[in-house]
């Protein structure tokens, strides 16, 4: 590992002081993605400011009636709160169905946003990666691309986003509360916290430089009925999905009133599957109709040389999860 | 019932290192406290084929703690292979950064030292290497028009195959795939070695004492007897620990050229490239076979690469020779090289892929014939090795078959594929035949008793290894028993080269050779003070050391094969059942429950032996479901390179494994009965999954590892 500073914050204010006073600093919370990369040598900050004993390490009532996820809170104190499975079963779903125990105990829920890919082409430094290093070239594009993407990806990057939790977030509309250095807050709606990589790959997500992520604000509590996390895997624990689907319904007078569905696996970012929803609402919850939602759904996927069996592989599992959702008991 | 206090064999007695290991106090190579400690990172390629051009390592060596940068350019020289293609064994010499050509991504080529772990890690990123690149061979499908026959030539045959096929009222001509696979250890590659002016002593973490001397003496040309190596815990190996690589002449050639002991130790990515793999295999299987399932012809065909400069064949085709009556059969191996590192011995080398291959065919042709996989295997029976004539030792597995159905319910089994679901899933069983060889090998061993506070201690001291699998136990055990005293008496010395020299742990032989050379060593002590005590009425081994007038005594025995021995084909045998469930619609499936029925001789331990083959279970499944390690196809490195990307079964996967013995004590195999259980576990556990895949599915997996990708787009085949 290469040397570096290390600070370790006490207060939002001095987080957002350090990140200023270093050079080509981060801020680390549980570090279970990127003291990995550091070790790997992929990820080489000169100083890591540590956030993860900020105060932000609760679950609140918000304004709008949902709850606030602290960003220090670690994923598996998020997922077992009472209240997230109570109110927001779909994300405790998604968000234990990742990694491991032992890694959802480090985990902070701010980190989990700011996940870096899995490709093995961003991991292995002698590589060409963009994401990694901008303009070496991707590696993945004519290589090994049976996990890589099949929505939005340009020929700079062909990464997919691999958080199970971000996937469940997209599905339920949630949004992102940012410090700014210069010590405002702004917010950031999920669907835009997270970017596709056009010719920019080494940008994940919108956050500026130095920004802080310090809360996840869940609206009203939904799809407390009807809701499944369905991930398809190579083993049953520790391992990224091949692909995911975080589907919520709301189901009123025998018709589909509201429905939240999301993709994982699949995208540089978590796909929202905007038009499979938009046809749901207002029919009824038959699996014919599941059936065109994912037909809908796949319709612009682009595949690679070796994930072509995502997209018919992505209809089974979007059907699969909304008849799993519909039939759930509460 | 206090389970420590039982004497002898057979009992279910706690590890005797138990707690050790769980409070830490076992010492593994890299834990040694040696003064004057250094520490050394290795440097891998970073191109799969070319040659290094320039080496900058003014900038490493610049480092604070650095205390030398070694490169092919000032390494010393070391002893060379005498040709091209070196056949690998297990005392095959280990040269390293002899030259400026690179054979594989991720070779060694070069080694930073330095006061500390972290310095040396550092400054091994900051040497630069510049390379004439040149164009790897890769692809297995493009390097097939280089195949070979390797030098120790393995074919065989008996009949001849293509008038058996003539016959045959069925056939069958298929190919199986299985991948690159790693070893894995949970313990590092690690070594601690010390050049010390010639007088070479080594902690590392190796299967068998005795070759890694011979390997350290031969590649730096000195006296063998000048090479000390202690293992004493090793944690598992499977089979990439059974010779020294070349991280242990590194660290010694560092130690040499700065006269500190250097501790090594080989990453987890390391452990990739540089502690040899399993190759991808394929095996193509011909059958012939009557209409009332009488077998007239097995064919075995296995192509494997191998590096560009070893050569190492895995006898898939083994199996095939052995396991069923057949008039004609033929088997044979073919090489291919490429710019992958050299394969290696792994978890039950030829038995593990081939019983893949052969126990998917065995089902498949089955299913052709339209009768009961097991009626099919037992029809097909023997008794006596076809591929030798020597009669079996002992060959139950048609015991362990019927046994397997009954404890297993195979009678519930689907009778046609894709026929039986449970909500989304659908259900089917699976069954295989496992067989794998049992050798005894020479192993000496000494005892040393002590009489004290009226009762018999001893100490039993071997250069044997416990790889985890108990063999301070049963060990402690079998001294306990042939001198009749209590198992808390017994301190068992194992994993140095001052000892008696034994095969080591390896090809499932170490528990027999072990425990007889265990056996040599007390009934010799025994003799010994019979002979010294004179006339006398004693019989109990105190009495005897009071008649003899002894405080203490030390006695060596030697036990080896004997002519019976060598007159038998000796097998272990067994059975694995699997059901699994299949998702209809996705591709991903669950292992429901296991069953494994084994006959291999008398048990030691039931307590570490259930281990060992619940272990091998999970390690087949881990071959048939995870297990793969991918190549990317333009720049030659494993995409594969950490557990986050090389998967291992997790205890979800596994649900229950039951393991029933079929009670045997084969005193053919050696005197006290034993044979291996370590590899059968394994052996044919993929096929038995493969084959309730297929169940299920109707779906025929012929290309491991099943991931729910292959499954999902794998069209049936069942009508």
């Amino acid at each position: 590992m290469r040397p570096f500073n290390y600070i370790e914050a006490k207060t939002k204010q001095q987080a957002l002081a350090a990140v200023q006073e270093q050079e080509h600093a981060k801020y680390l919370g549980g570090g279970t993605n990127l003291v990995d990369l550091m070790k790997e040598d992929v990820e080489r900050p000169e100083a890591l400011i540590k956030v993860a004993d900020l105060d932000n390490d609760t679950i609140t009532s918000n304004a709008v009636g949902g709850l606030t996820l602290g960003a220090a809170r670690s994923n598996a104190a998020t997922a077992n709160h009472p209240e997230v499975r109570k109110q927001y079963p779909l994300l405790s779903m998604a968000m234990l169905s990742a990694a491991t125990a032992q890694i959802r105990n480090m985990a902070t829920n701010g980190g989990n946003l700011l996940q870096r890919t899995r490709c093995p082409y961003f991991f292995e430094t002698s590589m060409p990666c963009n994401k990694r290093e901008p303009g070496s070239g991707c590696g993945a594009l004519d290589g090994a691309n049976a996990q890589h993407a099949i929505f939005g990806w340009s020929k700079s990057c062909v990464a997919t986003h691999p958080s199970d939790m971000c996937v469940a977030l997209a599905a339920l509309e949630a949004t992102v509360t940012v410090q700014t250095p210069d010590g405002s807050e702004r917010t950031i709606d999920f669907s835009d916290f997270h970017r596709l990589p056009g010719k920019q790959p080494e940008l994940d997500n919108t956050l500026e430089p130095g920004e802080l992520i310090t809360a996840i604000e869940l609206p009203k509590p939904q799809f407390t009925q009807h809701y499944h996390y369905l991930k398809i895997r190579e083993r049953s624990s520790y391992a990224f999905a091949i692909l995911s689907v975080a589907a919520g319904l709301k189901v009123r007078g025998g018709v589909v009133t509201d429905v939240g569905l999301a993709m994982g696996g699949v995208a540089h970012k978590p796909w929202k599957l905007t038009a499979a929803e938009d046809y749901l609402i207002g029919k009824e919850p038959t699996t014919k109709n599941f059936e065109e939602a994912a037909q809908l759904a796949l319709a612009d996927a682009r595949t690679l040389e070796h994930n072509a069996y995502k997209v018919p592989m992505g209809i089974k599992a979007i059907v699969r999860t909304l008849e799993q959702a519909y039939s759930k008991e509460a | 019932m206090n389970l420590n206090t039982s004497k002898g064999t057979g009992n279910p007695i706690d590890r005797v290192e138990g707690k050790l290991k769980v409070t830490g106090m076992a010492k593994y190579a890299s834990e040694f406290k040696v003064k004057n400690l250094v520490y050394a990172q290795g440097i891998n390629s970073t191109i799969a084929k070319g040659r290094i051009t320039a080496i900058d390592t003014a900038e490493a060596e610049a480092q604070p703690g650095v205390l030398a940068v070694i490169t092919y350019k000032n390494a010393e020289r070391l002893a060379q292979y005498d040709k091209d293609l070196h056949p690998l064994s297990t005392t095959s010499i280990q040269p390293v950064l002899q030259s400026d050509q690179v054979h594989y991504y991720g070779e060694y080529v070069g080694l930073v030292v330095a006061e500390t772990f972290e310095q040396a890690q550092y400054a091994a990123r900051l040497v630069k290497y510049t390379y004439a690149q040149e164009t790897p061979d890769i692809d297995f499908e493009a390097s097939k028009g280089k195949a070979y026959t390797p030098t120790e030539q393995s074919d065989y045959s008996r009949g001849n195959v293509a008038e058996g096929l003539a016959e045959a009222d069925v056939t069958l001509d298929e190919t199986y795939v299985t991948p690159i696979e790693h070893h894995h250890p949970m313990e590092l590659h690690a070594i601690i070695g010390s050049w010390n002016g010639g007088n070479v002593q080594a902690y590392a973490s190796q299967q068998m004492i005795d070759n890694a001397a011979t390997t350290i003496a031969d590649t730096f040309q000195i006296d063998k007897k000048n090479v000390r190596v202690m293992s004493p815990y090793v944690g598992g190996g499977f089979g990439s620990k059974l010779a020294a690589k070349q991280h242990v002449i590194l660290a010694l050639m560092a130690s040499k050229a700065i006269n500190r002991p250097v501790q090594l130790t080989v990453s987890r990515n390391q452990m990739f490239t540089n502690t040899n793999l399993r190759q991808r295999n394929e095996q193509r299987i011909k059958i012939g076979a009557k209409s009332d399932g009488t077998l007239t012809a097995l064919s075995h065909d296995t192509l494997s690469h191998t590096s560009t400069y070893e050569q190492y064949q895995e006898a898939c085709g083994t199996v095939t020779k052995m396991l069923y009556k057949t008039p004609n059969n033929s088997v044979t191996h073919r090489l291919m090289p490429m710019n992958l590192q050299s394969p290696f011995a792994m978890r039950a080398p030829g038995e593990a892929t081939g019983s893949f291959a052969l126990e998917s065919a065995m089902d498949e042709m089955a299913f052709k014939l339209n009768m009961d996989p097991i009626a099919f295997r037992i029809k097909n029976d023997t008794q006596v090795d076809p591929s030798n004539g020597k009669p079996f030792s002992s060959r139950l597995l048609n015991e362990c078959l019927r046994l397997g159905a009954k404890e297993f319910g195979w009678e519930n089994r689907p009778q046609k594929p894709a026929s039986k679901s449970e909500g989304n899933w659908l259900v089917g069983y699976g069954v295989s035949a496992a067989s794998r060889r049992a050798p005894y090998m020479k192993t000496s061993a000494k005892v040393i008793l002590e009489l004290k506070n009226d009762a018999v201690w001893a100490t039993l001291q071997m250069d044997a290894t416990d790889i985890g699998t108990g063999s301070y136990t049963i060990l402690a055990q079998t001294v306990s028993e042939y001198l009749d005293i209590p198992v808390e008496q017994v301190d068992v010395e194992l994993g140095d080269s001052e000892y008696p020299v034994t095969p080591g742990s390896g090809g499932s032989w170490g528990a027999a050779s072990f425990a007889n050379g265990a056996r040599a060593a007390c009934e010799q002590a025994l003799k010994d003070l019979k002979d010294k005590a004179g006339e006398t009425a004693a019989t109990t081994t105190v009495a005897l050391m009071k008649a003899a007038q002894l405080s203490t005594l030390e006695a060596e025995g030697t036990a080896e094969p004997d002519e019976e021995y060598k007159a038998h084909s000796v097998f272990s045998f067994g059975a694995n059942f699997t059901e699994v469930w299949v998702d209809k619609d996705t591709g991903v499936f669950r292992i429901k429950r296991m069953l494994n029925v084994a006959s291999c001789g008398k048990i030691l331990n039931p307590k570490t032996a259930f281990g060992q083959i619940i272990g091998g279970c999970v390690m087949g499944a881990g071959m048939a479901i995870a297990e793969r390690t991918e190549v990317e196809p333009n720049f030659g490195n494993f995409i594969t390179r950490s557990f986050a990307d090389y998967h291992v079964p997790v205890n979800l996967d596994m649900a229950n494994i039951d393991v029933v013995y079929l009670p045997e004590e084969d005193k053919i195999a050696n005197k006290m009965g034993i044979k291996g259980i370590g590899e059968l576990g394994i052996t044919s556990v993929a096929a038995s999954i493969a084959n309730a895949v297929f169940n299920a599915t109707g779906k025929r997996m012929r290309d491991l590892p099943l991931t729910p990708e292959k499954i999902f787009v794998k069209k049936e085949e069942a009508a």
